[in-house]
């Protein structure tokens, strides 16, 4: 019944991306006013599917890739959700309603044929790991996106140039408070992630876990990230070099992120 | 009823004598009785609006003289106002109402106070009983196109003025202007527009600075803000989010340490500077650090242009909306119209009456001429009689623009009916050899 459910949320993620597009390119208020409704029902019918999917398996923790692709697309609509009621704009709708469709359309064609089972994915701190890491790449998403729009909005407002196609961009302000607090809501969850992966490591695999380098590499990451926002929260940096070191963030996260297919923690093979 | 609508605007009229006919909201109910008052006029509604005065009325005969009206009313003699006025008629003038409400006959095409001034006026008209179903239709029309005009063309989403893209600008940078603070150097009468129009949509407070103290403290008195002594200006303007500057000096007052100051004291939050001055108060240079938005009179008026162009474009849209909403109107004022139906109900009665005398001839070969004459009078007299009834209900229907009662009319009275456009021999058809059997058997019998 879940396959179902995610059927139907991604096919209203589809028609809410079409009615994104036409709202913000369009401008056009008929859009705008199907949008978020169908954004509304879609995040309600996929956050049925993964209860269901996970309350079918028994546990709370997505296995496999399409359940973690599924959990990732509900977090980013989550998001973008918050976003859209908090600052009243639809814009990142054309960017994460078509992410979230996308993620979820191979999941909804069938359930997952390469998964796992294991003791350890019953665990409440390996979900708290899990379900942690993927909120901070949701919000990290988030961020490098507002930081990107910043930047372009601030060309256009530099070069002078009279509104056309990029008229739908939402005020700097906006999006530069977007991009702060996502990247604040982004490192509580890496933090707490963090924590819980290495609570679980010490307690299976013992001091050798810190030394695979995929353990290292996270903690840089996390190092930077509390750089980054140490450096923004200190000397206000906005525009170009914001971006540029949230930039680099994100491309530490995709190495951490690539580095798990690597790494001998994230296969199991320890009791 | 006929319509006709006569007036005069920017287009046709100076101020002069447009302040000169200008009514104030105060006395336009007033002055709507009076044009209801006027000889023939039967409905009636006043627009006056800065940029014009138009008299709209229906009337049924001899056209009313609304220049002698307008001449009565505001004492303004018929030489000088007789070349600035237009009378529109019938279509022209509803076609003419259409677009005053649509704002495409507007000095600026797609502002969106001439609907509300429109609404305002029917309102007044309304209310003191000068609009009957005529207008109302009229009316109602006319303001459902604005309205279809409004969310289906961008005409009205781009701002035109110096001052409104200020605001615009300030939005895109700021979002909401609310709590804002902005910085007013110099005096000048578009800096101090504009300065008035960030404050009307939101923004917090205003700070003045002048190289005359006295002049700066008059102006803090008018908008009720502070005042920065000119001397504290480069130390102090980082307290605004927008400055605006329109001094007379001669060279540049802010240089591009001085932007590195105040970004660094704002700790990088942006900083929109307009610079309105000729020559330039602001070194373009500044523009290059990240953070400050510096605009110039012509960046300004570059923008405003730009929009202007994208109105006219949406304008031509606007003219085809408009257009199959004139169609519209025209449908249903015509589907109201009762004249072809009275005509036809009236012909249809009196071929049935004409059908019986000829059916009745042999037997009135005794009559006298006095008796033919009285039987004629006699039958002509209840030919009426009966319609009498069925043709108030008609005018009563069409009054209400009630369309279903109107065609129930029509199709009990004169089912073969072709709205007055049948040829005569068609009536006597339907009189003569297309009348049901019985009838003509019980009355022979």
């Amino acid at each position: 019944m879940f396959l179902l459910w995610l059927r139907i949320a991604a096919i209203l993620y589809g028609l809410a991306s079409l009615a994104a597009f036409g709202a913000v390119l369009g401008d056009a208020p008929r859009w705008r006013r199907l949008c978020m409704p169908l954004a509304l029902s879609a995040w309600c019918v996929h956050a049925v599917s993964a209860v269901e999917m996970l309350v079918l398996a028994h546990r709370w923790m997505p296995v496999g890739m399409h359940e973690v692709q599924s959990i990732l697309a509900l977090l980013i609509a989550t998001v973008f959700l918050f976003i859209a009621l908090r600052y009243r704009t639809l814009s990142f709708g054309i960017f994460a309603l078509p992410l979230a469709f996308l993620l979820i359309v191979v999941p909804a064609l069938g359930p997952d044929k390469h998964t796992f089972t294991s003791p350890v994915i019953r665990s409440g701190w390996l979900l708290l790991h899990i379900t942690a890491l993927l909120a901070a790449y949701a919000a990290l998403i988030f961020s490098l996106l507002a930081s990107l729009l910043y930047l372009i909005q601030e060309k256009r407002l530099k070069n002078k140039r009279s509104p056309g196609f990029l008229n739908w961009l939402p005020p700097l302000d906006t999006m530069d408070q977007i991009a702060q607090k996502t990247l604040v809501l982004g490192f509580h969850c890496m933090t707490v992630g963090l924590f819980a992966g290495s609570i679980i490591a010490q307690e299976s695999v013992g001091p050798s876990y810190f030394s695979d380098p995929k353990i290292w590499l996270s903690f840089v990451m996390w190092g930077l990230y509390v750089i980054m926002l140490f450096v923004r929260r200190s000397t206000g940096l906005r525009g170009r070099r914001a971006v540029y070191l949230s930039s680099a963030v994100f491309v530490v996260m995709l190495c951490v992120w690539a580095a798990n297919l690597l790494s001998s923690v994230h296969r199991f093979s320890a009791p | 009823m006929k319509i006709l609508l006569a007036g005069l605007n920017h287009k046709t009229a100076p101020v002069e004598l447009r302040e000169r006919l200008a009514i104030a909201p105060e006395s336009l109910a007033d002055e709507t009785r009076a044009l209801l008052s006027h000889p023939g006029v039967r409905e009636g509604m006043i627009l006056s609006t800065c940029n014009r005065v138009e008299l709209l009325v229906c009337y049924e005969e001899g056209e009313p003289e609304l220049a002698r009206h307008l001449n009565q009313r505001f004492a303004v003699d018929m030489q000088s106002l007789g070349p600035h006025l237009y009378h529109h008629r019938e279509s022209e003038a509803v076609r003419h109402l259409f677009r005053v409400a649509s704002s495409l006959d507007s000095m600026v095409v797609g502002e969106p106070q001439i609907l509300g001034q429109v609404k305002e006026s029917y309102t007044v008209a309304r209310s003191v009983g000068a609009v009957g179903g005529h207008l109302e239709r009229l009316l109602q029309g006319a303001l459902a196109a604005a309205k279809k005009v409004r969310t289906e063309t961008q005409i009205g989403s781009s701002s035109v003025s110096i001052a409104s893209v200020a605001v615009d600008l300030a939005r895109k940078i700021f979002g909401s202007l609310e709590g804002k603070r902005v910085l007013l150097v110099g005096a000048g009468k578009m800096s101090e527009l504009a300065a008035r129009h960030l404050m009307q949509q939101g923004a917090g407070s205003l700070l003045v600075s002048n190289r005359t103290y006295e002049r700066a403290v008059q102006l803090a008195r008018k908008f009720e803000s502070h005042v920065i002594r000119f001397e504290d200006l480069h130390t102090r303007a980082d307290e605004a989010d927008i400055l605006i500057t329109s001094t007379g000096s001669t060279e540049f007052i802010f240089r591009t340490p001085h932007a590195q100051q105040f970004l660094h004291r704002r700790r990088n939050r942006p900083m929109f500077i307009i610079d309105i001055a000729v020559p330039r108060d602001v070194d373009p240079d500044v523009n290059r650090l990240d953070g400050i938005f510096l605009y110039d009179i012509d960046d300004l008026q570059s923008v405003a242009a730009s929009n202007l162009s994208d109105r006219a474009r949406e304008a031509q849209k606007a003219e085809t909306i408009l257009e199959q909403e004139l169609a519209r109107y025209q449908r249903r004022v015509e589907s109201l119209d009762i004249v072809p139906a009275l005509v036809d109900l009236q012909a249809a009665a009196e071929d049935m009456r004409q059908a019986e005398l000829r059916r009745a001839h042999s037997r009135l070969q005794s009559f006298t001429p006095a008796q033919l004459e009285a039987l004629e009078a006699v039958t002509r007299g209840l030919m009426n009689k009966f319609l009498h009834q069925p043709l108030r209900a008609l005018k009563n229907a069409a009054q209400h623009g009630d369309l279903a009662a109107i065609e129930a009319i029509r199709a009990a009275f004169a089912p073969n009916g072709t709205k007055g456009s049948a040829p005569p021999d068609q009536s006597a058809n339907y009189a003569g050899s297309e009348e049901p059997a019985h009838t003509a058997k019980r009355r022979d019998g």
